[in-house]
């Protein structure tokens, strides 16, 4: 492509970068009672730009699936690839240096700290012990972040005097201060109202095209449909519904 | 290493922002640790006072650390070499004590044998024991037959120089002896304190009897000084008593145990030469020796039972304190569970959550540290004021650095032992408490 206007930018197409590969896993809960399999030769893989969500009813495993893709947990058999890297078994020292650099996390409760403001909360994923920025980078990255979720004006505003969806934009800021090559989402929606759910989606799903992979756990269906691609997890077993284009 | 610095910052940011969201908490913590850390302060700063103090007192009669005390042989020639060598030095000086009896002639003294005069007859009759080379005897009292009357006996110290560069006496009134200009036929006498009350209680004449004097001599008091004698005592210069007394007698008298002399470090060759021309006169060198004066080592062997045991106390009270914060801890963990879990999920290493929790109970540490410094500072200035015209240790002191540097480490040390326990749970707490709330 031939471009006159020295103003206009060009970004250069790239092929979609296979970020996370899972394959064969299996995770079984130990607890008191029968040991209980919550994940069965579970394969997965999510792309650079793509977006993806599970679906399944409660207990079926998707909580426990994000937090092996997050690094919250390990799978007791099977391989997990990051960027073509062998993850699978990792020592806590640097499965957190991985969740610090590579993922962001949204949950479904918001997890914001009261006494913090909107821009301390997104900042406590820069004050985290990986690395050191000084006050002033640190302030231009959280201002960034809450401007590509639309609320920089409530940057110095404490969760309690903001609404549900605001404090959810507050939370997806805070996973995305880092660039995130993937952003994990557990039921994001599940606490806010049909309208702010969908604001929120949108949000998520801008992500996706800075070539963000996003995997979204949610019980709406709506949802679910807006994404690249669907797989439904029944028992502890994956399998994929519905595939889009990647995005 | 930069690592370990983010780390480091990164505990003291969170640590600092949990405070300040919790100084309710915060407060009541450092009310509990604050009687705790400024027992140890307080104990700490009254040993190094007590310390001082008592050294000070010390140094009045032994001479200041480092001093070399030397005890010379009594013979004829010793008081004359000794003069001759010591004349115009500063890094050495000579002292001879005699006894003296000012007030009226022939009279008998009030304190007989220069008793302290609030008990005058403390040392009996006056008869003293008397020490030479065959040892020590009863003296003959030698105002037995006289009648009472009006006169002090004190002792009298003759120097060769300035001995306040090796006792500190402390002035209190008038000047000290001036070693520099002429001698005077009239001898010029600084008192000590307990001689100077004397004389203000007692109007005596001024006429003053030595022992080996071959007249007496009408003396002139320059100054009073506080030596940190109990008895009446008077300073003289050595050269202005050699007028009225023979040199063998200035430098051999047996009750006060001859003459010493008192060496500043640097000054090694001048014992040597002492011991050559004491040797070439013919006295017995043997008799020499010296001593090194260390006061403060042989006390502080005496004050440490006494500073531990109070220490003990303190660490007690410390230690209420330390389950003050450990109990605010732990349930401050318990609250923030979740906060915790997230900030596992957001890359926190669990090294550096159990540095958040000792970061906000060591800075609770420090904080009341210098609470408890600063209130012990306070403290010692009131009492100052308030305390120091009756008691003069008390007057123009300093808070020792060294009760500072205790406070600091109790608070320091109450922070980890109070934060210890929180900080492993906190550091314990599952990730995945963030997905199933």
């Amino acid at each position: 492509m031939t471009v006159d206007a020295p103003t206009v930018r060009v970004e250069p197409v790239r092929a979609p970068e296979r970020l996370i590969h899972l394959s064969g896993i299996t995770k079984t809960l130990r607890g008191q009672g029968e040991p209980r399999n919550v994940l069965t030769d579970v394969d997965l893989t999510v792309h650079s730009g793509e977006s993806v969500a599970i679906l399944g009813r409660s207990g079926s495993g998707k909580s426990t699936l994000l937090s092996l893709i997050g690094l919250f947990d390990r799978a007791d058999e099977g391989q997990y690839l990051l960027a073509e890297q062998d993850i699978t078994r990792l020592p806590e020292r640097r499965a957190a240096a991985l969740r610090s650099a590579e993922f962001g996390f949204v949950f479904q409760r918001f997890f914001l700290l009261k006494h913090l403001t909107a821009a301390q909360n997104v900042a406590m994923a820069l004050v985290n012990g990986q690395g050191w920025l000084p006050r002033r980078k640190r302030r231009a990255k959280v201002m960034t972040a809450l401007e590509r979720v639309g609320i920089a004006h409530l940057a110095k505003q404490r969760p309690p005097r903001m609404s549900g969806g605001e404090q959810q934009r507050v939370a997806i800021a805070r996973a995305l201060v880092r660039e995130p090559r993937i952003l994990l989402a557990d039921e994001p929606t599940g606490a806010l109202d049909t309208e702010t759910g969908r604001l929120v989606v949108d949000v998520l799903l801008e992500t996706t095209q800075r070539g963000c992979g996003l995997v979204l756990v949610t019980h709406d269906q709506e949802h679910a449909a807006r994404m690249g691609r669907t797989v439904r997890l029944d028992g502890g077993v994956l399998s994929e519904t519905h595939r889009g284009a990647l995005l | 290493m930069i690592r370990t610095s983010g780390r480091f910052r990164s505990s003291l940011v969170i640590g600092g922002q949990g405070i300040r969201a919790r100084k309710l908490r915060t407060f009541l913590s450092m009310i509990s640790l604050f009687t705790g850390v400024l027992a140890v302060v307080a104990v700490q700063a009254g040993s190094v006072i007590a310390e001082r103090a008592l050294l000070a007192d010390v140094e009045l009669q032994n001479g200041v650390d480092g001093t070399r005390l030397m005890y010379l042989p009594q013979h004829d020639s010793v008081s004359g070499i000794t003069l001759e060598l010591l004349r115009g030095r500063s890094d050495a000086v000579a002292a001879s004590s005699t006894s003296a009896i000012i007030g009226e002639p022939g009279v008998k003294p009030i304190n007989p044998g220069g008793a302290p005069l609030d008990q005058p007859g403390s040392y009996g009759g006056g008869g003293s024991m008397v020490c030479d080379q065959t040892g020590c005897r009863p003296e003959n009292d030698p105002n037995a037959n006289a009648p009472s009357g009006q006169a002090i006996e004190l002792q009298l110290t003759m120097l060769t120089g300035d001995v306040t560069t090796f006792k500190p006496y402390r002035p209190s009134s008038g000047q000290w002896l001036d070693f520099d200009g002429a001698p005077s036929m009239a001898p010029r006498l600084v008192l000590n304190k307990q001689a100077a009350e004397g004389f203000a209680t007692h109007r005596v004449p001024a006429e003053m009897r030595v022992e080996g004097a071959t007249a007496n001599p009408t003396p002139l008091i320059v100054g009073v000084v506080d030596d940190g004698g109990y008895g009446p005592a008077a300073y003289v210069r050595i050269d202005e008593m050699a007028n009225w007394m023979p040199p063998t007698t200035t430098g051999d008298s047996g009750r006060y145990g001859g003459m010493e002399v008192l060496l500043a470090p640097s000054a090694h060759e001048i014992e040597q030469t002492m011991r050559a021309r004491f040797s070439a006169a013919g006295a017995d060198v043997n008799q020499m020796y010296t001593r090194l004066v260390d006061s403060r080592s042989s006390m502080e062997s005496q004050l440490s039972l006494m500073r531990w045991i109070f220490l003990a106390l303190a660490a007690m009270v410390l230690l209420i304190g330390v389950a003050g914060i450990l109990n605010v801890g732990l349930a401050t963990v318990g609250e923030r569970i979740e906060e915790f879990a997230l900030r596992r999920a957001v890359g926190t290493p669990r090294l550096l959550l159990a540095g958040i929790v000792l970061a906000e109970t060591l800075l609770t540490g420090l904080i009341t540290a210098a609470a408890a410094i600063g209130a012990a500072v306070v403290g010692l200035h009131l009492a100052g004021a308030v305390l120091g015209s009756r008691e003069p240790f008390l007057q123009d002191i300093v808070f020792p650095w060294q009760a500072g540097v205790a406070g600091v480490i109790a608070g320091l040390v109450a922070g980890v032992l109070g934060g210890l326990v929180p900080a492993v749970r906190a550091a314990k707490i599952p990730i995945a408490t963030v997905m199933r709330a």
